[in-house]
């Protein structure tokens, strides 16, 4: 059994599976039974001054018969009273010591609101705190959430304000509503938050209604933009949580967050830098029993693999991710059709025929029947027809062997850029 | 003719060029690829020879050749 704890920043847990803030954490009752059911932490729904909320709050978008592809809400931050959720979240601490709590806070960009709310949730007992600089909706019309999570000067401001007070470490949840996330990161850090977190979620309309024209999800005929969440945004979380990852100026833990369903996409996560994961929409479409399968499955690949403790996987990845200007330009790698596995549906060839670079070829075998062939020459290694084959195994992706040595663009520029000053001299 | 054959051309002349002791001495890029100019040192009148390179892979190939002329010198 590997050793499944992790510490972020200080911050102890048993496992790197915490519950993000959002509904699954909203009262002691849920964030106990998560808990019983193996969840490590929780991140608990942000407290702030109480809020109204509109009913109608959540949509989801099912793709192909994939429920919950995304998930979009149009929810706020806690509406209970901060004295209630203090009282439960002693209460839980006091069921579980061993276990992570940390608080989400969310008040206006002013000093002393920090100072004060700070104050009043570690005074209970917490783990740690998480300054929610992320909700794209409702409270960023007042200046909270991701309106203050936009501005680095404001990131920076207020994690310094709460760092004045707090005496648990301070984890910054940053909106992926930013062209580049490094800058806001980087902001927190300047600020001397201890952690990072990410992604909250991203300004979203699920859908309209075609028959009644009305946004989905609607409140009385009337619609706003919401967060969108769930497996669609992983890949979106995990560019994120990698480029904060292997940003040099950016030298604190990550916990991760966006999509995560599984202890496979946890596995991503650690390896892409983060030291633990957060989770919501998994947890809100499948129930807390999902964690059962995280630890199992997380722990039988560490066996696996021989690795000792989770801590030993974390940012393994980091040094692989690098800029396209670094990637090797005569790497190559090329389609191969299994013709004993392909059931010649043909989607590879209309895909690479109508959409890429026309190289497979639908022929006849000595035997008569229909075979699909690349022309390796022409083929460009896109992974296009190999990403749209119904069948694993049909298609392979494989390596051929370099003919040239290795150059990626940068190289190609600099010596280009060598080339051209080298003409000037000569010209001079 | 196949992209593929367009790139086998292309080297075939860059290769030529410098068999016969060219080397690459600018590369103008354009909207239509690149002019990559070579030059005969060995030869008293300096021969000069501009090659246009249009397929993507022939654009590499000259690159490493120019690479590897920088990494000769
Ligand atoms: C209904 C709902 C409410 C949320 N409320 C909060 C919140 O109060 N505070 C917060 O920091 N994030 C909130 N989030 C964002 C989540 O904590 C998380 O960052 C996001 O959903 C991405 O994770 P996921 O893809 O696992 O859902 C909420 C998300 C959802 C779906």
């Amino acid at each position: 059994m590997a050793d499944l704890r992790i510490n972020l920043a200080g911050i102890q847990s048993p496992n790197p599976f915490w519950l993000a803030s959002a509904p699954p954490t909203n009262s002691g009752y849920q964030v106990q039974r998560a808990f019983e059911a193996g969840w490590g932490g929780a991140v608990w729904k942000t407290l702030g001054e109480p809020i109204l909320n509109v009913s109608s709050r959540f949509a989801a978008v099912s793709f192909n018969g994939q429920r919950v592809a995304g998930f979009n809400n149009i929810e706020l931050i806690t509406d209970r009273p901060l004295e209630v959720n203090l009282k439960e979240i002693a209460e839980t601490k006091k069921k579980f010591p061993n276990h992570t709590i940390i608080a989400s806070l969310m008040v206006e960009p002013k000093q002393e609101k920090w100072h004060e709310i700070v104050k009043k949730v570690e005074a209970i007992g917490v783990d740690g705190l998480e300054l929610n600089f992320g909700c794209p909706h409702g409270m960023a019309e007042r200046g909270m959430g991701s309106a203050s999570g936009q501005v680095p000067e404001l990131v920076e401001k207020q994690t310094y304000w709460v760092k004045e007070v707090a005496k648990t470490p301070v984890i910054v949840k940053l909106t992926p509503n930013i062209t580049d996330i490094t800058v806001t990161a980087e902001a927190a850090t300047r600020g001397g938050a201890d952690a990072i977190s990410m992604i909250n979620t991203i300004n979203s309309l699920a859908g309209v209604d075609i028959d009644t024209w009305n946004t989905i999800p609607h409140v009385a005929g009337k619609g706003a933009h919401g967060g969108y969440c769930g497996p669609a945004v992983k890949p979106i979380a995990l560019n994120m949580v990698g480029e904060c990852a292997r940003n040099p100026h950016i030298n604190v833990p990550i916990s991760g967050i966006g999509g995560i369903s599984s202890w496979r996409d946890t596995v991503e996560f650690l390896l892409m830098g983060a030291t633990g994961v957060q989770v919501c929409t998994a947890a809100m479409h499948h129930g807390f029993r999902i964690v059962e399968d995280m630890i199992e499955g997380l722990n039988n690949y560490l066996d696996d693999k021989g690795i000792a403790s989770v801590m030993d996987i974390v940012g393994k990845s980091v040094p692989k991710y690098s800029d396209w200007g670094n990637l090797d330009l005569n790497y190559k790698i090329v389609a191969r059709i299994n013709n004993d596995i392909c059931i010649n549906c043909n989607k590879c060839h209309i895909a690479c025929e109508d959409t890429s670079h026309q190289c497979i070829d639908m022929l006849k075998a000595a035997n008569g029947e229909s075979i699909l062939q690349v022309r390796e020459e022409d083929c460009v290694g896109c992974n296009l027809c190999s990403i749209v084959c119904p069948v694993d195994g049909a298609i392979d992706m494989v390596e051929l062997p370099n003919e040239l040595p290795p150059m990626t663009w940068n190289e190609r520029q600099a010596a280009l850029g060598t080339m051209a000053c080298d003409a000037d001299i000569i010209k001079r | 003719m196949s992209e593929y054959q367009q790139y086998l051309q292309e080297r075939d002349k860059i290769d030529f060029f410098i068999q016969k002791g060219f080397t690459i001495k600018s590369v103008t890029e354009t909207l239509n690829g690149s002019f990559v100019d070579f030059v005969n040192e060995q030869t008293e009148e300096k021969e000069r020879v501009t090659l246009h390179v249009a397929t993507a892979e022939g654009r590499k190939y000259f690159s490493v050749m120019i690479l590897k002329q920088q990494k000769g010198a």
